[in-house]
């Protein structure tokens, strides 16, 4: 007994983080689900992170009431963004993002009344463990239901072939605006809970590494489904806590290669819906002639 | 309220170009497309056909001419609105979305005709519940029209190239066009198939739906086209019905070569 | 005016080693087609190889240099063949080797973190370039002077390498279409690797000058190196090397003169918003020619 309760104490940190990166994932795969390579989450997470601090630092008001500013915060950004970047093409369209993301910092620095500048922002609140998981289950209940539902079809088709999309009536820069406002809700509640867990925002809490581990965790987990954030994001952020207890000196090094272990054998990523299906599909008929 | 009455041709070319670069692979280009009919676009590889049907369904834009859809003009819409009008493509090399079953690619091609919102999808609302349930009832009964309902829930990549040709039909029927647009239907296909596909032609086309088909297959061309245009190095050879074109000695020109030096090759032996 | 002077050497000298970075990175991005995350650890590395060889092995400063050079090429040149050349063989595109960068940048950066034992390290005294000039009335660190001379010299050379050169037409052959230029007689293999050493290199000699020129050797060198030479890959023209080398030397001006004479928290702003001005307005840089159209 008293070994579980330190497990629970040791590793319910863990837990929390695992769940503020399964938001900045999701966010992530919001816009990849339609095509779109975008760091920009970070973005979102900086506007809906300190808009929802300041928020209840000044009036006081509870955390979770002033989650849904974050959200605001961060889908209004997200829609200003995807006005400016989606006529991008792909691989500039990402850049950009990235360029977005060292912009953050600067304005970070230098928007000292809003996030307290060099100094970084103290967030003495907090939010329970029960409360995260809660909200996380609540998000990927939303995914599910975009999955399944006509917008989960549009971005499927408009990820696939955007031409051949078009050619069915659907809009890409429509669907991949939509993609673009859930992104930027979800960033922004992800970057308040981290300000909740980290009790703490400095200047370089929003920047490259949030970046790109949360693309790697998307990738990693597998690109091609909501669920494949969620497992990403908790493999990436259990994975140095393993490494730790394994292999303290070179936990950095071993996450790396564990990365590129499965970069090299598992490139859809862990959960991939796809080779699920193709291992259901009967034995394809032999090759030869086209049969009726 | 005036009763519009359908106009004699659905679609109409008048002087069409496109070029690329310095290749004009369409040159004012004539077309006329009968309300109803079933036109057969013919003509050597290279001559322009998938060009053509890339300009009409939007997927390039042409640098001269008007293209007319009834009376109104589409030549600069971009493809999504031309797809609203009512004219919906398949593809030479067919073109299904990776990763989805048949059944849900036939769904994406339902999309202009699903019914509800992508927000009240999303709520799942019983009315945007009840139009998917429809939509889908509506999809299986393409492929049923097709012949490949008992696939419906594999995925479409799985599938012989015939019966990805099917589905790739069956998607564009789901958005129910005016005007479908087949780019070489039966490309791979033996006898039979591409018969069927010549008599789903034709069904459809008694359905009220004007249909304008790529195809290299003569035979088909004559048993199922009431209409045929050839054309050759993008311009417009002959208009006419089947059997007036293929015996027009420019088409068999342009197939064949001339018969001068068809005789000079004899000659040398 | 003796300020401005020396403060304007002072962001020459600044931006060669970003100019020399973005030849490095633009090679990689123009030729190869990748945004290696992984980059600015070369560079790290370089420094790292160069004080190495300065203290444990006693070389003077010429070779010692050299050290650094080749080991970001080798390095350069391993996390190619290791991590983007399977890759290649299955089409994996941007995404794939954008992650797999990504996994070689933690790597290197955590090693790099242990071979210096988490701080920065600097040359022991006398074993660099130190002296201080004197032009008339200004006072120029060597260094400085030694930054501006490399990058001239790799700017040239690597423009001469490319646009005059059998090999340089190789390698835009081979960033163009592998395959076509594999039917023109070119060993597209022998091109990726060689194009992956020299992109080492060059970025290397940018990481070890600004190791001295700081004196502040540690992993955190690369990463700034590489923000400031993406940067300069996208405003002056990711296909063209005198673009590349143009804009670094530009950004580096721009942001020692916007320390000066503006506010130094607006350091990197300047440089950041003109890095996403170009990227909205116009992608293809200044000098830039070609629309990226790969993969």
């Amino acid at each position: 007994m008293e070994a579980l309760a330190d497990f629970w104490a040791a590793y319910q940190s863990t837990l929390g983080f695992v769940v503020v990166n399964a938001f900045f994932a999701l966010s992530a795969y919001a816009a990849l689900s339609t095509g779109v390579l975008s760091f920009a989450t970070v973005a979102y997470a900086a506007f809906g992170g300190f808009i929802g601090a300041q928020l209840v630092l000044q009036t006081g008001i509870d955390p979770l009431l002033a989650l849904p500013a974050a959200g605001l915060a961060g889908a209004g950004l997200a829609y200003a963004v995807g006005l400016l970047f989606l006529r991008l093409e792909g691989h500039w369209m990402a850049l950009a993002s990235l360029a977005l993301v060292l912009i953050t910092r600067v304005v970070v620095l230098n928007a000292a009344t809003l996030t307290g500048g060099v100094n970084g922002l103290s967030v003495p609140y907090e939010v329970s463990l029960g409360a995260l998981v809660v909200l996380l289950l609540i998000a990927m209940f939303a995914f599910h239901r975009l999955s399944v539902s006509w917008y989960g079809i549009a971005s499927r088709a408009v990820r696939e072939d955007p031409a051949v999309a078009a050619s069915l009536g659907m809009v890409p820069r429509r669907v991949q605006t939509i993609a673009f406002v859930i992104s930027g809700a979800v960033g922004g509640i992800g970057g308040m809970l981290l300000a909740l867990t980290l009790q703490f925002l400095a200047p370089d809490t929003f920047f490259i590494n949030i970046a790109f581990t949360m693309i790697a965790a998307v990738v990693l987990g597998g690109s091609y489904h909501w669920v494949g954030a969620v497992i990403g994001a908790a493999v990436f952020t259990a994975l140095p806590v393993v490494m730790q207890a394994l292999v303290p000196a070179i936990q950095d090094v071993a996450n790396g290669a564990a990365l590129l272990l499965i970069m090299i054998f598992v490139p859809r990523g862990l959960f991939d819906p796809r080779a699920l299906a193709l291992r259901r599909t009967p034995v394809a008929k032999a090759a030869g002639g086209p049969h009726a | 309220m005036l009763e519009t009455v359908p106009r004699q041709n659905l679609l109409t070319l008048s002087g069409v170009g496109k070029s690329f670069g310095g290749v004009a692979a369409v040159s004012d280009l004539d077309l006329c497309v009968p309300t109803g009919s079933v036109t057969g676009l013919m003509g050597p590889n290279g001559a322009g056909k998938t060009t053509l049907i890339n300009l009409i369904s939007g997927m390039f834009r042409a640098d001269r001419g008007t293209i007319l859809l009834d009376a109104m003009p589409i030549q600069h819409l971009p493809s999504h609105e031309i797809a609203a009008a009512g004219i919906v493509r398949t593809y030479q090399n067919v073109r299904l979305f990776s990763g989805m079953t048949v059944l849900e690619q036939v769904m994406a091609g339902c999309f202009l005709r699903r019914g509800t919102s992508l927000f009240a999808s999303f709520l799942g609302l019983p009315k945007a519940r009840a139009a998917k349930l429809r939509t889908e009832a509506e999809a299986r009964v393409l492929l049923e029209r097709v012949g490949i309902a008992d696939r419906a829930d594999v995925l479409a990549e799985t599938l012989s190239y015939g019966e990805q040709r099917r589905v790739e039909i069956a998607r564009a029927l789901g958005a129910r066009p005016r005007l479908l647009l087949l780019d070489e239907p039966t490309a791979g296909m033996n006898a039979q198939e591409s018969e069927r596909i010549g008599q789903l032609v034709h069904e459809l086309r008694d359905a009220g739906l004007t249909v304008v088909m790529v195809e290299h297959n003569v035979r088909l061309v004559k048993d199922f086209c009431d209409n045929v245009a050839v054309v050759n190095f993008g311009r417009m050879l002959v208009q006419g019905t089947a059997a007036h074109c293929i015996a027009h000695p420019d088409v068999q020109e342009a197939y064949f070569g001339r018969s001068r030096d068809a005789e000079r090759v004899k000659a040398v032996g | 005016m003796q300020l401005f002077i020396e403060q304007l050497i002072n962001g020459c000298a600044l931006g060669s080693l970003y100019a020399m970075f973005a030849v490095g990175f633009g090679l990689v991005f123009a030729t190869l087609g990748i945004l290696n995350a992984a980059h600015g650890t070369y560079a790290s590395w370089a420094a790292i190889a160069a004080l190495y060889a300065t203290e444990q092995m006693g070389l003077p400063f010429p070779l010692a240099l050299l050290a650094g050079v080749i080991a970001g090429g080798v390095l350069a040149l391993v996390v190619d063949q290791i991590g983007f050349q399977p890759l290649r063989g299955r089409g994996a595109g941007m995404m794939g080797a954008l992650i797999t960068s990504i996994a070689f940048w933690i790597i290197l950066d955590s090693l790099a973190g242990l071979a210096t034992g988490q701080q920065s390290l600097s040359f022991p005294p006398g074993t660099t370039p130190s002296r201080m000039l004197h032009l008339g009335p200004i006072l120029l660190p060597g260094i400085q002077l030694v930054s501006i001379g490399a990058m001239l010299l790799v700017t040239l050379g690597m423009h001469m390498l490319m646009r005059h050169t059998r090999f340089g037409s190789a390698m835009r052959a081979v960033g163009w279409n592998g395959t076509a230029a594999a039917l023109g007689g070119v060993n597209p293999r022998m091109v990726v690797v060689a194009t992956a050493f020299l992109a080492g290199a060059t970025s290397g000699l940018a990481g070890v000058l600004a190791g001295v020129a700081t004196q502040n050797v540690s992993f955190a060198l690369g990463q700034g190196l590489m923000l400031k030479g993406f940067a300069a890959v996208v405003v002056g023209g990711y296909d063209d090397v005198r673009g590349a080398a143009v804009a670094g030397v530009s950004l580096g001006v721009l942001e020692v003169m916007s320390a000066q004479y503006l506010s130094s928290s607006l350091r990197d702003g300047i440089t950041y918003v003109l890095l996403l001005g170009f990227l909205l307005l116009r992608p293809r840089g200044l000098f830039g020619r070609a629309a990226f159209v790969r993969a």
